[in-house]
């Protein structure tokens, strides 16, 4: 190749890329996917620079996946006049992010506290390893990172293809499913359209994925596989008790800065419920864990408005269920006296 | 700041629009050094002023060592630059090591003592620039070269951002006289270091985070025994992983370089294609290879004396750059076995080369300069009739035997790198699988095109290849990676070498 053909190749590079990359754009769009954000450690970061505002300005929530899907943001700030800011990670027990504000001496403000029984009382490190990575780069996120992730959620808001979780490589080879030998264990692929989260962390389920009972009937198989499957006895005994008290004293140090602290039990339904009321016996748990913190909690099978929400995929409400959870929410609140 | 990073993108726009203004040479270079330092402040801004000081320091006393006659000042001064830049890195590097191993020793003749564990953090790069300024004081010292003549020229040489992080490790003669005389890119130049930086955050981002990183993380901490099949997969994805990761800086550093009209030395040479260890070091971070023979192995004695203290000399440079890598044991015994696998053929081919006319076996660190084609006959198996085979049986022994030793340079403990060998070579008969096959297929295709690509190239350069190649060939190659880059996306994190 002659020297002044090495520009020739990078202007037909130039051509290829630009024109995949409006191509794969295209196409994405077309199947009705629309611009959202990865749901990562870099986005809860940028979240939780916002838990330092007054009491009275803001509420934090931390939990698993429930919250995020189950809790309208704009609804919330529409009612309230408050904002919220959501720190819940899919997947994880909110442990270590109740530590992580609890050790903070700046934090003084409100905070709900979602409990999924599986993923809250669980000593399995997998669930907790997304808080603890989270937390981490939090403290330890460098300023180029910082202007890094401003530029990437500038991008992200403007293109489908940038969302990881479903377009990256890895996810794509993934979504080959080639069989794996038995006994190894592979987290099965969610559907494309499960899971959608906005700048506000706000997750909601899409149109497609709602209108598509293949798609429900698959995100309810893979619950069977991950949640329902887990031979493992839940903790009990002298561990629970040492969570109990984990959980006691950091509600302790936020609520002697004068901050508040309550427990919400988010709803979910059919078999999935089913389950986590027999393996997670309320008395032995939830009700233990309001006992051993002192706080508050609100379950959503106390009131008569909540109780009967439908999930269709037995553990995460509909975007339109959602907006009426959030009213019945604030109601309850409002009551305990939340927001006084 | 991360070459695989949104800021390195406009921090590098930036810099070539800069780099190309009408400005006169010594703007440039300042502007050159504020871009350094601000690259430097993006991680940690406190710790600039580590750099500033090993900077003043060197640039003064290597000037002074140059000028002196007077031998025992000439001494102290050297001591001076040594204490000061060694001391640097054994306090932010070393310090919890060696309090661990100080405690350790104390409690074993029943003192008991325990300390707090010093919170201390570890500057960016700091083995690397370290290297780079003690290479320039000794050389002072040897008057071996002049000294620098300014200190912007200094303090660029040293701060260089393509080079400062992550290497490669520059030698004055090397960098210094590019400073001199006015740089830009040419336009050629200017593609050809866009196609290197390219082809860097592909082997980065796509290769060792996308494809391998995973792989190697479960199977390294996984906590129980593996089945064979996992414990080699994982090994093999670590091999390829640190390879992809740290050449991968490399070509974006030298690609990065070439962009602004500077050359950097070549830090990687296809190393997975090594016929022995010997060669395996001129090929495998050269620029620290040759730093440690011209630094270390050559004031110790070298070649000269006996086969045994030449043994020695081999064995304490190469326990010294394990410990370069990091602060722990395994690092020792990682440095240690390649100085034990040097030693062996070393002497093997004492033994056998008036009867193999074995075409050359030395050591890197003795003659790295030589491009001679390195054969080890003594590996093959007199079965196989033809050279080509049974030098590439020989590459594969010398790859595999590599392998064994990134067991050591990956596991956190020795408990991890016996359980992980013990996996291995099938002695944990209840070893659990835990791969997913898409991941071993995953491995697999990316181990066999990395040593088929090291063994095809093992004699060229990658720009001697696309010059030789059609245009629109190397086109659809260049695009097909920056594709893979775009899938990839945000599977990247930071370097490998960033903690050495």
């Amino acid at each position: 190749m002659k020297v002044n053909q090495f520009a020739k190749a990078g202007l037909l590079t130039v051509a290829v890329v630009v024109t995949f990359i409006f191509c794969w754009e295209t196409y994405w769009r077309t199947k009705g996917f629309v611009a959202t954000f990865n749901d990562d450690k870099v986005l809860w970061a940028n979240a939780r620079k916002a838990v330092y505002q007054p009491i009275d300005k803001a509420t934090v929530f931390i939990g698993s996946s429930r919250i995020k899907f189950d809790l309208d943001i704009a609804e919330w700030e529409k009612l309230t006049g408050e904002k919220a800011v959501q720190l819940a990670l899919v997947g994880t027990s909110p442990r270590q992010l109740l530590q992580d504000l609890a050790n903070d001496e700046k934090f003084k403000g409100k905070l709900v506290v979602d409990v999924t029984e599986p993923l809250f009382f669980s000593q399995i490190p997998v669930f907790h390893k997304s808080a603890n990575e989270a937390v981490d780069f939090y403290k330890k996120q460098t300023p180029s990172e910082k202007f890094s992730s401003s530029i990437n959620f500038a991008l992200e808001s403007r293109f489908v293809f940038l969302e990881e979780g479903r377009f990256s490589l890895n996810t794509l080879l993934n979504d080959l499913e080639v069989p794996s030998r038995p006994g190894v264990f592979v987290v099965p692929p969610f559907p494309k359209g499960f899971e959608w989260t906005k700048f506000n962390r706000q997750t909601f389920m899409s149109a497609g994925f709602l209108a598509d009972t293949q798609l429900i009937n698959r995100q309810t198989n893979i619950w069977k596989k991950l949640i329902m499957g887990n031979p493992a006895p839940p903790v009990s005994g002298k561990p629970l008790q040492a969570i109990l008290d984990e959980v006691a004293a950091a509600v302790k140090k936020i609520q002697s800065r004068g901050g508040k602290v309550i427990f919400v039990r988010t709803p979910s339904s059919g078999p999935m419920a089913e389950g986590e009321q027999k393996t997670f016996p309320r008395a032995k748990y939830w009700d233990a864990l309001l006992a051993a913190s002192n706080a508050r909690g609100i379950h959503y099978a106390d009131n008569e408005k909540t109780a009967s929400f439908i999930c269709p995929e037995w553990s995460h409400l509909s975007p339109n269920d959602a907006i009426l959870y959030t009213q019945y929410l604030i109601e309850e609140m409002r009551q305990l006296g939340w927001f006084s | 700041m991360l070459f695989n990073s949104y800021s390195f993108i406009i921090f590098f726009i930036i810099m070539l629009v800069m780099h190309n203004l009408p400005f006169s040479w010594k703007v440039k270079k300042i502007h050159l050094l504020i871009a350094s330092y601000i690259f430097y402040a993006a991680w940690n801004p406190p710790f600039i002023l580590l750099l500033w000081l090993s900077t003043v320091v060197d640039f003064f006393v290597g000037k002074a060592l140059y000028h002196e006659e007077n031998k025992s000042k000439r001494k102290l001064l050297l001591v001076v630059s040594l204490i000061g830049n060694l001391g640097m890195l054994c306090f932010f590097k070393y310090g919890s090591f060696l309090l661990e191993n100080f405690v350790a020793l104390v409690n074993t003749f029943g003192i008991d003592y325990h300390p707090a564990k010093p919170n201390i953090i570890l500057p960016a790069g700091i083995s690397f620039y370290t290297f780079t300024t003690l290479c320039y004081t000794i050389d002072m010292y040897k008057r071996e070269s002049k000294p620098v003549k300014t200190l912007l020229d200094f303090s660029l040489f040293v701060t260089f951002f393509p080079h400062l992080v992550a290497g490669p490790i520059v030698r004055p003669g090397q960098l210094v006289p590019q400073f001199e005389t006015p740089r830009t890119a040419t336009r050629n130049q200017l593609v050809q270091g866009l196609f290197l930086l390219s082809l860097g955050l592909f082997m980065k981002v796509v290769v060792a985070d996308t494809l391998l990183a995973g792989t190697s993380d479960s199977v390294f901490n996984f906590p129980n025994a593996l089945a064979a099949l996992d414990a080699w997969a994982g090994v093999l994805a670590f091999s390829g992983q640190i390879f992809f990761d740290f050449a991968g800086y490399s070509t974006c550093a030298i690609g990065i370089a070439m962009c602004l009209g500077f050359s950097l030395p070549e830090n990687f040479r296809f190393p997975y294609a090594a016929i022995g260890f010997s060669d395996f070091w001129r090929r495998w971070h050269i620029t620290l290879s040759t730093w440690l023979r011209d630094y270390l192995y050559i004031p110790l004695g070298g070649n000269r004396g006996s086969k045994a203290r030449v043994y020695m000399n081999l064995m304490i440079t190469m326990l010294l750059g394990g410990l370069w890598h990091g602060a722990s044991w395994t690092f020792v015994i990682w440095g240690g076995l390649h100085g034990l696998y040097l030693c062996v053929e070393k002497w093997i081919v004492g033994m056998r080369k008036p009867a193999l006319k074995i075409v050359e076996l030395q050591p890197a660190i003795e003659t790295p300069e030589k491009e001679t084609v390195t054969a080890s006959a003594s590996f093959a198996p007199t079965f196989l009739k033809s050279r080509q085979v049974r030098l590439f049986m020989a590459a594969l022994l010398t790859f595999f035997l590599v392998n064994i030793t990134w067991v050591f340079f990956r596991c956190p403990d020795f408990d991890s790198a016996w359980r992980m060998l013990a996996s291995m070579f099938g002695f944990e008969k209840n070893g659990a699988p835990l791969l997913a096959t898409i991941d071993i297929i995953k491995v697999l295709v990316v181990t066999v095109l990395l040593l088929a690509t090291h063994w095809f190239m093992r004699n060229t350069s990658v720009l001697a290849v696309a010059q030789k190649t059609k245009w629109w060939l190397v086109g659809i190659i260049w695009s097909s990676m920056l594709i893979l880059l775009v899938l990839s996306q945000k599977s990247s994190d930071s370097f490998i070498y960033f903690q050495f």
